[in-house]
């Protein structure tokens, strides 16, 4: 089962547009669930996720509007895998893993998927798997000193093992990273 | 036509009656055939022909009866040419013969097929007996009948009309089919021109035929009369394929004979359903090349067709083939030819709108679609064609007087088609800016129209990339999406409600990230030129444009901040770009205030403010980055311009939260605040934290600003955190004391157990002052608390995370335990707890 992990859009703020290249890679149909971390800024981007897959679950960026009621966190079930989702701009300090953890704890997850660092990554730690998908514009950010990768990440999920992949775009050419994550039996 | 219509049932048994007496006559009509009765056979033939007299058949049942007999005849033919191979001499007088049948209808089909037989077998003369045919078939004047007799001449002589002159080659190929015993085939008489002839005669008989059905029977069957006539329309359109598969057919023939010859049928039969197919039958079924040498006269004859024909449809229909034709094909074709393609063409239309007055406006738009689309896809750079048909339009509307076309109207939907051409074709949408009657035509549109037309345009910069580098980009840009920018004369008063007006906004704001300068000065000033004319759009367009320009700002701060050698006024340029910031900031400041005073916009100011107030935020870090000399004053304006936001503007408690996280997050961002800018700031913070308005939000956000005086980082501690756990413990002191006041059991526990989390996190992360005995008695508080909750899910869920967070603090203790007894062996990877710590 394939779930797309994207987010902090930024669009129109920062950005013009989703590289072609990526888009190009998402096509209709072949995730079950998109799973964004916020930061779509425009009615548009959500329009443009549903056209990806019909599940889609978004949470509230700093940016996104009071007015359309995303939640702070939620937590979709895919196959064995209890899965969160957060931007992170509501964890102080930012980015902070200990503070990620703790959140992790408090919703139960297996795997907690935020965003707001601007940059790709996926770690295991304490049993628990965090995943960032970085920023699908690339957008502009202080949070992070330097340019900005545009990324997003799949998940794989199967049985009792998560493949992820980091899809990141360097020099206009797409890159991509995979790492395997099993289930703890503990949890 | 058909004397007794009857309904589908009646239809179904007459055929049926019909189609047994053909089967039981064909039948009888083979055995004689195998018994080698030719005469008998004939008699059996003319009797299932009888059959096709019938006028009890609308034309669908018809063709059915039709298509079975036909069948049968191609049996009869089969088998008279192969009786002829063996007796020549007995084929001799069957022609002679039929002709005393009584019926004209059975005598005629068998004359046809008796004639192809002797044509197929080289008896007699082609030419002639061709010529005899098509004009024995005038004895039949019933249309329907009529029509079908004729279509069977067609299909009989197919094969055998001549064509390219007979080679040795075809004969010989030809005669090797033949039946053993047979006469081979002589050179057979005749040649182009007379299949010419034939067929064009057949093609007007056919089409008077069809023509006069439409004037019999009463006059209220009219519409089920036009209903049977297009069922019907194929058998006349099949002469005109026909003379287009002809091989020898040139192109002088073409241009002398025939087309004048079907175009005067066609203009002199003066019926608007045959006029309107056969027209468009022309310029489907010949070549392109036909169609450019006869240009002229094709649309001389459409300018005088009946003024029910939908002229618009065949000049397209024509206009589009040849477009594509040209484009296709013209590299070697001679540049003439090609100019006056366009010039014809623009010519007649401008004609045939003047003659027809009564041509409604979305078929006159319509025309100019199709030249349009000719302009520009054949002649792309002949700017001037696409702009003298621009013009054209605009002369015409402006004549009839037409302003305001509604955008989803009949002539809205062709205009829309009009002026989205060149935007698709050109891919550049900079390049309208040289049509200058485009804007012009676009004008006519109404506000809804107009800005479809500009959002049209954003979209395809934004799919292009299309870069705006220069002013004079921005210039055109603007001018041309000018709808979009600022308030409408036209535009209805609640337009910026509705989803429209937002994604056209956010359309704008995202075009803006295409504003590239080659170099930062330029940059600043093409955002800064922007920004003005954004300004103009009235405050709810501001909330969509600025703020990517804030971005673009910020941007450019940061690639200008590695300059600082290489450029002398560095320090005042970056100044003034913040400067800049802060202005555009100030209008969205200055304009949530207007928006204020209405309640009902009241959810949408209190956004606003948000928005605004987390650029500040962004501000404050960009400026942080920037190592520019007072860099720090910039960074205490606009955080604390956030602050005094947050104070003033944000009414909502949630709103207020979220507020003072991101302003915490922010202020943790920052390294390079001095410790006298910093502590006013913090403590800022700290007082709105213990002044929201709701108990738990004060006890959350407490623990939010917290961590300001654990992880921040001013100019005096040179990149460490401050770690002052003294501050850190008072905070979560006075935060608990808050707690124990809240009243209602469900949120008193969350809070208690998010309190644990938060002094377990400090206590992991070795501050000193956190006293486990006070963890400890909040743990039991907590735990006795949970005895008097009542059964529930939140209660269940609280319960286990009461027991992860004391199972955390346990294992907690042990690592502090552990690190203790490390520290004392003094390690030097570990961070050194105070010496002076208390409570363990």
């Amino acid at each position: 089962m394939l779930v797309l992990l994207i987010g902090d859009f930024n669009l129109p703020h920062r950005s013009a547009n989703i590289s072609p290249k990526f888009r190009k890679l998402l096509v209709p149909n072949k995730m079950q669930h998109v799973l964004c971390t916020g930061n779509l800024c425009s009615r548009e981007t959500y329009d443009y996720l549903r056209t990806l897959s019909s599940d889609v679950h978004v949470v509230k960026g700093e940016f996104d509007d009071e007015m359309l009621k995303y939640p702070d966190t939620k937590v979709v079930t895919v196959g064995q895998f209890r899965i969160g989702v957060c931007h992170g701009h509501q964890i102080i300090p930012w980015g902070d893993s200990r503070m990620l953890e703790l959140l992790a704890r408090q919703l139960d997850v297996d795997i907690l998927v935020t965003g707001n660092t601007y940059e790709c990554s996926a770690v295991e730690k304490s049993g628990r798997f965090f995943v960032d998908p970085g920023s699908a514009t690339g957008s502009f950010s202080v949070n992070k000193t330097g340019p900005v990768t545009p990324s997003f990440a799949l998940l794989d999920v199967q049985a009792d093992n998560v493949v992820t992949y980091l899809y990141r775009l360097i020099d206009d050419a797409v890159k991509v990273d995979r790492i395997i994550y099993k289930k703890s039996k503990s949890t | 036509m058909y004397d007794n219509p009857g309904n589908t049932t009646d239809q179904e048994k007459f055929l049926d009656q019909s189609i047994r007496v053909v089967k039981t006559e064909s039948f009888e009509m083979k055995r004689c055939l195998d018994k080698g009765k030719t005469m008998d056979a004939l008699k059996h033939a003319l009797q299932m022909l009888n059959e096709m007299r019938t006028a009890e058949l609308s034309p669908k049942f018809y063709y059915r009866l039709y298509m079975d007999t036909m069948h049968e005849l191609q049996c009869l033919e089969v088998s008279l040419i192969q009786e002829y191979a063996q007796e020549p001499a007995k084929l001799g007088n069957l022609y002679e013969c039929v002709q005393y049948a009584s019926a004209i209808i059975p005598r005629l089909y068998l004359l046809v097929t008796i004639g192809g037989v002797f044509i197929k077998c080289g008896l007699g003369s082609r030419k002639e007996i061709l010529k005899d045919l098509v004009e024995m078939c005038r004895g039949v004047q019933h249309p329907l009948r009529g029509l079908f007799l004729r279509n069977y001449l067609m299909q009989c002589t197919r094969s055998v009309l001549p064509d390219l002159p007979e080679t040795e080659d075809m004969l010989l190929a030809h005669n090797n089919t033949l039946p053993k015993g047979a006469p081979a085939l002589k050179p057979r008489d005749g040649t182009v021109e007379d299949t010419i002839d034939f067929v064009l005669i057949n093609f007007a008989e056919m089409n008077k035929l069809w023509v006069r059905m439409q004037h019999q029977g009463p006059s209220k069957e009219k519409e089920k009369r036009e209903k049977d006539r297009l069922e019907l329309r194929i058998l006349v359109g099949t002469n005109l394929v026909r003379l287009a598969q002809l091989e020898a057919l040139t192109e002088e023939m073409y241009v002398r004979d025939v087309l004048p010859s079907i175009l005067e049928q066609i203009v002199s039969c003066r019926d608007t359903i045959s006029q309107e197919y056969l027209m468009e039958c022309v310029i489907q079924v010949f070549a392109d090349d036909f169609h450019l040498a006869t240009l002229n006269e094709f649309l001389n004859a459409c300018g005088q067709l009946q003024q029910e024909v939908n002229i618009k449809i065949l000049l397209i229909a024509l206009v589009d083939r040849l477009a594509l034709y040209t484009n296709s094909s013209i590299e070697g074709q001679p540049a003439p030819t090609k100019m006056q393609l366009f010039e014809i063409f623009s010519e007649q239309a401008t004609s045939l709108i003047k003659n027809r007055p009564d041509m409604p406006m979305d078929d006159i738009v319509a025309l100019h679609v199709s030249l349009v689309s000719l302009a520009v896809k054949c002649y792309p750079d002949r700017l001037d064609y696409a702009d003298m048909t621009f013009l054209g339009l605009r002369q015409v509307i402006e004549e009839k007087g037409i302003t305001d076309i509604e955008a989803f109207g009949k002539v809205g939907r062709e205009l829309t088609k009009l002026l989205n051409i060149p935007i698709d074709e050109y891919k550049n949408v900079l390049r309208l800016s040289e049509l200058p009657e485009y804007i012009k035509v676009m004008s006519y549109f109404d506000y809804r129209g107009q800005c479809n037309i500009a959002s049209y345009m954003v979209q395809n910069m934004l799919e292009e990339e299309t870069i705006l580098r220069h002013q004079e980009d921005v210039d055109a840009a603007f001018s041309l999406i000018s709808s979009l920018l600022r308030d409408q004369e036209k535009q209805p008063d609640n337009s910026h409600e509705t989803e429209e007006f937002a994604d056209e906004q956010n359309l704008v704001a995202r075009l803006l990230h295409l504003i590239r300068a080659d170099d930062v000065d330029s940059q600043f000033l093409l955002l800064n030129s922007a920004r003005k004319v954004l300004g103009e759009g009235g405050r709810h367009r501001l909330r969509y444009t600025l703020p990517p320009i804030i971005f673009e700002l910020y941007r450019l701060v940061l690639q200008f901040a590695d300059m600082k050698d290489e450029d002398e006024k560095w320090d005042a340029k970056i100044r003034k770009m913040f400067v800049c910031a802060m202005g555009t900031i100030g209008a969205l400041v200055s304009t949530a205030e207007l928006a204020e005073l209405p309640m009902k916009l009241y959810l949408n100011v209190s956004s606003f403010c948000k928005q605004h107030s987390m650029k500040n935020f962004q501000g404050a870090i960009t400026a942080d980055r920037v190592p520019f000399e007072d860099n720090h004053t910039v960074v205490y304006e606009f955080v604390s311009k956030a602050l005094s936001i947050l104070e003033d503007d944000v009414v909502d408690s949630r709103d207020r939260v979220r507020c003072l996280q991101l302003t915490v997050g922010t202020l943790l961002k920052t390294t390079h605040l001095p410790e006298e800018n910093w502590q006013p700031l913090a403590n800022q913070a700290v007082l709105a934290a213990a002044k929201m308005f709701k108990k738990p939000d004060q006890v959350r956000s407490l623990v939010t600003v917290a961590a300001l005086y654990w992880h921040g980082k001013t100019l005096e501690t040179n990149g460490e955190k401050l770690r002052n756990g003294k501050k850190v413990v008072d905070i979560l002191r006075k935060s608990a004391k808050i707690a124990k006041e809240c009243l209602e059991p469900l949120v008193q526990q969350q809070l208690f157990i998010q309190l644990l989390s938060a002094y377990t996190y400090y206590y992991e992360d070795n501050c000193p002052e956190i006293n486990v005995d006070h963890i400890e008695e909040l743990i039991s508080r907590t735990q006795d608390n949970a005895v008097q909750l009542d059964v529930s899910a939140e209660a269940d869920s609280l319960e286990k995370q009461l027991g992860e967070a004391i199972r955390r603090l346990q294992l907690a203790k042990l690592d502090v335990a552990a690190s203790q007894v490390s520290s004392a062996r003094a390690e030097p990877d570990l961070p050194q707890p105070p010496s002076e710590n208390e409570g363990l």
